[in-house]
């Protein structure tokens, strides 16, 4: 006779970045149903927008996540620009663009490092976030924080590469890539590694476009879909093409983000050896227009959706954000049942969770 | 904004059901409060992610929509964040939280309303 | 266990990777944004920096002609800096040190010095 035990897993939990519970129906270490419990950082950031001027909203929306802060600021910004709507010159487009893969670098060494130590290999986890300082130094140095950049506004940005800092940008890039080569194929060859997520948390195809998942879960399963490929910014100009895996497990998750990351750092080289001449801001008249706008950007987590609507005066009438976590969640319920009881953190955390986008 | 159509609420799961047999993929639902209805419009993506296509509907605030996840389990989370903070009735979520899924038990309920209104606090030091 | 050795050899021959803070401290970047200073001489009280602070840290007094800016809520968005028709707010790289009770700093305009209550 097979006992039941219910366990919550979370909210509090070393594994997981934020706080989120799940809890767990047991039946002798196989994992059975699963709630997931949220509100645990809900903050009301969408009606907040609503209270404030919408210059201000840039400030309070990049707060949202502090790892995906980046793409939250260049959406906001475009969807409001396009109530207008306003026309940029070409620069813009690319510095967004080189700014957005810089993030998007940042946040894949942070999950490779989660994810070793999600399996207790801990100095692993020392090595990919010493390579992450190095590109945490350079947006320091280009943008003028660390974390929170803020150097959107609507029309344009506030600080420009010049260069100096151009070759200073591509000398560090070097070196980012060859150190993280390296430590990616200490990782993703190991011999234990692979016994624990080859064949771990399978997501078949048909079963990824029907819970609706985004990024690189989707990508994992074979699907090649990437909002990369709408050509905003400055992807349209750039040698792109989605990474697609076929497997649908945490491995094949795992390698697409490890090949992400060495793609992100060849399209910032390949941008900035394209950079082209032009001014940074351009002009703004009057309040935003009675009007409705959406913009889709690809967050390091998958696909991001920024709702807009104007009404002439100079707070917004409505702001809606549909964040990648939010699509990937219903994805956990489907892969948990049937797992063992030691493979649950590395399930949850395949799928990269980012619970404070989720909730705002 | 392109790729907008005008439905009745009766045609929600029909023309969802159309569009995600297409290939398509459910994206989100933006609600609108206009002061004497309820605005709800559904996203789809399709062709890898590069088109949108919208479906809006508008009901009274006291009217029933039906569910979409019969169809796709990817509109449960925003159907109970629907019902709890903008007072929209859904009928027949997969997994119905019942208005305890963002919110704790002493939070002013439906917040996102118009008629609530959103006063900055005031900031202690 | 190849791969690894060049990074075990190179973690074993350098040294330790972090700095032994406070005795050692890294110079900031010329580009960071450390905190805001404000100058009485210049400011003429006209109020665009504390309508546009997204922090609302900044508040300003015009029956006593003073401008009261808490350090604690300012998020160093650079946004007053650039705002201020006067050229009465300046950027410095360096962040602030420390401080174990959140201070108000509350300025005069035009000439005075400031009356810093720590």
């Amino acid at each position: 006779m097979a006992t039941r035990t219910v366990v919550p897993f979370g909210p509090q939990h070393p594994v997981l970045p934020e706080p989120i519970q799940l809890r767990l129906t047991y039946e002798d270490e196989k994992v059975v149903e699963v709630t997931p419990v949220i509100g645990y950082g809900h903050r009301g950031i969408e009606k907040a927008c609503e209270l404030n001027e919408y210059a201000k909203n840039i400030y309070l929306c990049e707060r949202v996540c502090g790892i995906c802060s980046y793409q939250h600021s260049a959406t906001v910004v475009e969807a409001m620009e396009r109530l207008w709507p306003l026309e940029l010159t070409p620069r813009i487009n690319y510095l967004r663009t080189i700014w957005s893969e810089m993030a998007r670098t940042h946040s894949h060494l942070l999950w490779l490092g989660l994810l070793a130590d999600a399996f207790g290999f801990e100095s692993m986890f020392m090595q990919f976030w010493r390579i992450r300082e190095k590109v945490l130094d350079l947006l320091e140095q280009t943008t003028g924080h660390r974390v929170i950049q803020s150097v959107n506004i609507v029309g344009g940005l506030r600080r420009d590469i010049d260069e100096q800092q151009k070759r200073m940008i591509v000398g560090v890039l070097a070196q980012v890539r060859k150190e993280s080569q390296s430590l990616i194929k200490a990782l993703i060859h190991d011999y234990t590694v692979k016994k624990r997520t080859v064949g771990v948390g399978i997501i078949t195809k048909e079963q990824a476009v029907s819970l609706g998942c985004v990024g690189p879960t989707l990508r994992a399963s074979g699907i090649s879909e990437d909002v990369r490929l709408t050509k905003y910014h400055a992807y349209g100009e750039l040698n792109f093409e989605p990474i697609v895996e076929s497997a649908g497990d945490c491995y094949a998750r795992a390698a697409v983000r490890a090949r992400e990351l060495i793609q992100a750092i060849d399209l910032q080289l390949e941008a900035l050896s394209k950079l082209p001449e032009g001014e940074i801001a351009v002009k703004v008249k009057g309040n935003p227009p009675a009007n409705e706008a959406v913009m889709r950007t690809e967050a390091p987590r998958g696909e991001l959706f920024y709702y807009a609507k104007g009404n002439g005066t100079r707070k917004l009438e409505r702001m809606k954000i549909r964040t990648p976590t939010y699509a990937n969640l219903p994805a956990v319920l489907v892969l948990l049942p049937g797992c063992q009881l030691a493979d649950v953190p590395v399930n949850v955390l395949s799928i990269d969770p980012c619970i404070s986008c989720t909730e705002r | 904004m392109e790729n907008l159509i005008k439905i009745d609420k009766s045609a929600i799961v029909t023309e969802g059901k159309k569009l995600l047999d297409a290939g398509g993929k459910f994206v989100t639902a933006v609600c609108n409060d206009l002061d004497a209805e309820m605005e709800v419009t559904y996203f789809f993506s399709s062709n890898r992610g590069t088109e949108m296509q919208g479906l809006r509907c508008t009901v009274a605030k006291d009217e029933e929509v039906p569910s979409l996840t019969g169809e796709t389990l990817a509109a449960v989370l925003i159907e109970n964040e629907l019902q709890e903070l903008f007072g929209l009735k859904v009928k027949g979520i997969a997994i119905d939280y019942g208005g305890n899924m963002l919110l704790a038990h002493d939070s002013p309920t439906t917040p996102m309303l118009k008629e609530k209104k959103a006063e900055p606090k005031g900031v202690e030091n | 266990m190849p791969v690894m050795l060049p990074t075990v050899l190179r973690n074993l021959l350098d040294g330790p990777a972090t700095r032994l803070y406070p005795i050692q401290v890294r110079e900031p970047f010329q580009n960071a944004r450390g905190h805001i200073v404000f100058n009485d001489d210049k400011c003429t009280l006209c109020s665009v920096c504390a309508l546009r602070c997204p922090a609302e840290a900044i508040s300003i007094d015009k029956e006593s002609r003073t401008l009261s800016f808490h350090p604690a809520r300012c998020i160093v968005c650079e946004v007053c800096v650039l705002g201020c028709p006067s050229d009465a707010i300046t950027l410095i790289y360096k962040w602030r040190t420390p401080f174990s009770r959140k201070p108000v700093e509350v300025h005069e305009a035009r000439g005075k010095k400031p009356r810093t209550p720590m």
